[in-house]
């Protein structure tokens, strides 16, 4: 698996997030998982394209797309 | 890394290896990691259709494929070896894209479900021929630009799902990634059956369809809220629709997407037309046996 | 329980496909192949063959459905002719880069246009690049063995080739001639069960075959399998002799060249007919021989380079066309090449006859025969190329 480059990165706020999971259900590549409520959503950056879907479809918009540095 | 442990055991649980070479927002992933849920480890993907391809890779279970030019032969091999080892436990799931099982493979799939072959095929409809760079395709909607259509298609899409429909095999039905439950309880529906099980999938392409990328699954949800996917099945026959959602105009579908771009205003109004008849038609023979 | 009747070449590939156990048989119709497939068909329907016959809608399918049964792990029959083969031309090309050993009954048939249903060899020839292994039978009772010989060198481990089993149709699929079937459970410890190293679609056990990234690489893979098959083969021909009590000579046999001045080399049925004028010549003084090709892929090249040495005019018989050729048709072309670098040539003759299926007359083969002949004495060649067709030779027996 090559090193994916990215535009945008997810980045979440643990304090809006209701644990859903809907970002967990429509992720293409099944690189963010939602933990127990101490360890918050969690993303695998290694394998992330930044697509967004996972922003876009959060319903209390906890999911910010950054633009990678 | 703690993330990186905790993952790669997700990933081998999933069955899906995370980190494709698709076009971020595909909807391949999307559908075969929602897929494998129902599907489990013992299972076998033959699979072709080269946008597939991409994310057929990276399933953790035994996969096989030879050209898209024979989307169902192999796998009839394959489950004809298997019947030949009396081996009844494994799942064989046969996949193509829209141009592999609409177009250069049309034949084969109609033949494999004439002849009942005890597999769930499965159509990965991106609607063009994507891998080569998007080109139109039998199951091309109408209206759509594409390289090769760049004044829009002239003709309508192929109507897949219904036609294998009316083999009188077992199993029919057409699924969406923006409603995970619908399509893993069709699978698992399908897994429960023997003979030919068709199952046919939207699959949003950002790059083909010219939108962003991060809308991919709300626009699949749009094609079924305007009704331009409607969610059905047909089981031995028998229609029934599982989806009826408070019907949404159709400009909202198309304007979500730049392939659409040049449509007029009658052309557009033809469409609605068109899916009106449909939803109708479906409406109309809910519950009756539709083969004829 | 062994035993013998007259049998049609078809109905001989049909009992070497049951005896072989064949597990998976995909084919489609098509004359002058038909009745091998529904042979099998009846075969299954009474009880004595246990296989999945797929009824495909077509030839390019049955080679795919070859394919995916192989790798799965069965052993796969199929068979076709002329435009089936040349339909399923696509997927004909994957079993030897795969090393996928399926056996193939190619039940020879002209191509259209300009052919028919009778036989030539174009068919099977145009396979000659692909990497399959190509044996050419000349009577129902070589075609069953054959078969059975062909799952043996295509599963051997050292080779993981496809073969395909040549024989011409009408002429040897539907003449009925003597055939020994032999007793089944002789066939057993002959041929054991088909098991792949490389390939296992099982979920509890999968492994494929990894390609290579050097294309060069992986293609020479196979070349030098197609090389070790001809080991193989002698070896198995030898057993199978032992065993059942039949010879093949392996790719070449010579026959009646004893002190022969020059050979004529056919290949398929037509060598039937052959031997009958060669032994009618030599009763006459003339000091003809034949040579029998039986294996076309891998090419004999060693061994024809040892008849070379031995008979100084060779004349080729090719029961083909290959237009705009640099010389001629496709066995006299690889027959040149192979004996190019020898520094004593032989005289080299061509002749095309028999095409899209023509009766080859002995009045025919003993025009070729004096040909041959006729070079030896006069220790050149006038001819290089001869339509035999195209000859006024008079009355046609």
């Amino acid at each position: 698996m090559s090193k994916v480059v990215r535009a945008f990165r997810p980045v979440v706020d643990n304090n809006v997030c209701v644990r859903c999971y809907n970002c967990q259900t429509y992720c293409p590549e099944g690189t963010v998982m939602v933990k127990s409520k101490e360890e918050g959503t969690i993303y695998d950056y290694r394998f992330c394209t930044g697509c967004g879907v996972c922003a876009n479809e959060c319903p209390v918009e906890a999911i910010k797309m950054v633009r990678e540095p | 890394m703690e993330t990186a442990k905790i993952f790669d055991e997700y990933y081998k649980k999933s069955l899906f290896q995370g980190g494709t070479t698709c076009c971020p927002g595909c909807g391949g992933p999307t559908f075969w990691r929602m897929a494998l849920e129902s599907l489990g480890p013992n299972t076998i993907i033959y699979g072709d259709g080269p946008c597939a391809g991409c994310a057929i890779r990276n399933i953790k279970l035994p996969t096989f494929s030879i050209h898209f030019s024979f989307v169902a032969d192999g796998s009839t091999g394959i489950v004809a070896a298997l019947a030949a080892k009396d081996r009844h436990d494994v799942t064989v799931v046969s996949s193509g894209g829209d141009g592999a099982i609409g177009d250069i493979s049309f034949g084969k799939v109609s033949a494999a479900a004439e002849r009942n072959e005890n597999m769930i095929q499965v159509c990965v409809d991106n609607e063009a021929y994507m891998n080569t760079g998007i080109q139109k395709s039998g199951l091309t909607p109408f209206g759509a630009w594409t390289t090769t259509t760049p004044l829009g298609k002239e003709a309508p899409k192929k109507r897949i799902p219904m036609i294998i429909a009316q083999h009188s095999v077992p199993y029919v039905a057409t699924v969406s990634v923006a409603f995970p439950r619908d399509l893993k309880a069709k699978f698992a529906k399908a897994m429960g059956m023997k003979g030919f099980k068709y199952i046919h999938t939207v699959m949003p392409c950002p790059t083909g369809w010219r939108f962003d990328p991060a809308k991919s699954v709300e626009v699949v949800r749009l094609g079924v809220e305007t009704w331009a996917w409607p969610l059905w099945e047909v089981e031995n026959g028998v229609l029934k629709l599982t989806m009826k959602p408070k019907q949404k105009p159709i400009e909202d579908y198309l304007k979500a997407q730049a392939r659409f771009r040049q449509l007029s205003k009658e052309q557009i109004e033809f469409i609605q037309h068109d899916i009106d008849a449909v939803r109708q038609k479906l409406l109309d023979n809910e519950g009756k046996n539709i083969i004829t | 329980m062994s035993f013998t009747r007259m049998m049609e070449g078809n109905e001989a590939a049909a009992y070497g496909a049951k005896l072989s156990r064949a597990e998976v048989i995909p084919a489609y119709p098509i004359t002058p192949q038909t009745e091998l497939i529904s042979t099998i068909a009846t075969m299954i329907a009474n009880g004595e063959m246990k296989a999945q016959y797929i009824k495909v809608e077509g030839e390019h399918t049955a080679m795919a459905a070859s394919i995916g049964a192989s790798a799965a792990g069965a052993r796969v029959f199929t068979a076709s002719s002329s435009q089936g083969i040349v339909y399923m031309e696509e997927a004909l090309w994957m079993p030897p880069g795969m090393r996928l050993p399926i056996v193939m009954c190619m039940v020879n048939r002209a191509i259209a246009p300009i052919g028919g249903l009778r036989p030539d060899h174009n068919d099977s020839l145009l396979q000659r690049d692909t990497g399959w292994i190509q044996l050419y039978c000349e009577s129902s009772q070589e075609v069953l063995d054959t078969i059975i010989q062909a799952y043996k060198v295509g599963e051997d481990k050292r080779i993981y080739l496809p073969v395909a089993v040549c024989y011409d149709g009408y002429f040897v699929s539907a003449t009925a001639t003597p055939t020994t079937v032999p007793d089944q459970k002789e066939v057993d410890e002959f041929l054991p069960p088909y098991k792949h190293e490389m390939y296992s679609l099982m979920p509890e056990s999968f492994k494929i075959r990894e390609f290579p990234m050097n294309i060069a690489k992986a293609r020479y893979e196979v070349q030098k399998a197609t090389q070790r098959a001809k080991d193989v083969f002698e070896r198995v021909d030898k057993d199978y002799a032992k065993r059942f009590g039949r010879r093949y000579d392996g790719l070449l046999e010579e026959y009646e060249c004893d002190g022969a001045e020059g050979v004529l080399m056919t290949m398929g049925s037509m060598t039937g007919t052959a031997r009958d004028v060669v032994d009618e010549m030599r009763v006459e003084g003339k000091k003809i021989g034949l040579i029998k090709m039986r294996g076309f892929r891998p090419f004999p090249t060693e061994e024809m380079r040892e008849l070379a040495r031995k008979y100084h005019v060779i004349g080729v018989v090719d029961r083909n066309t290959s237009y705009g050729s640099a010389g001629g048709g496709i066995v006299a072309m690889e027959v040149a090449r192979a004996l190019y670098s020898l520094d004593d040539r032989p005289l080299l003759l061509n002749f095309h006859v028999g095409l899209g299926g023509s009766d080859v007359t002995m009045r025919q083969i003993r025009y070729m025969a004096d040909k041959v002949l006729e070079a030896h004495d006069k220790g050149k060649v006038e001819q290089e190329v001869d339509w035999v067709e195209l000859v006024d030779l008079g009355e046609v027996m």
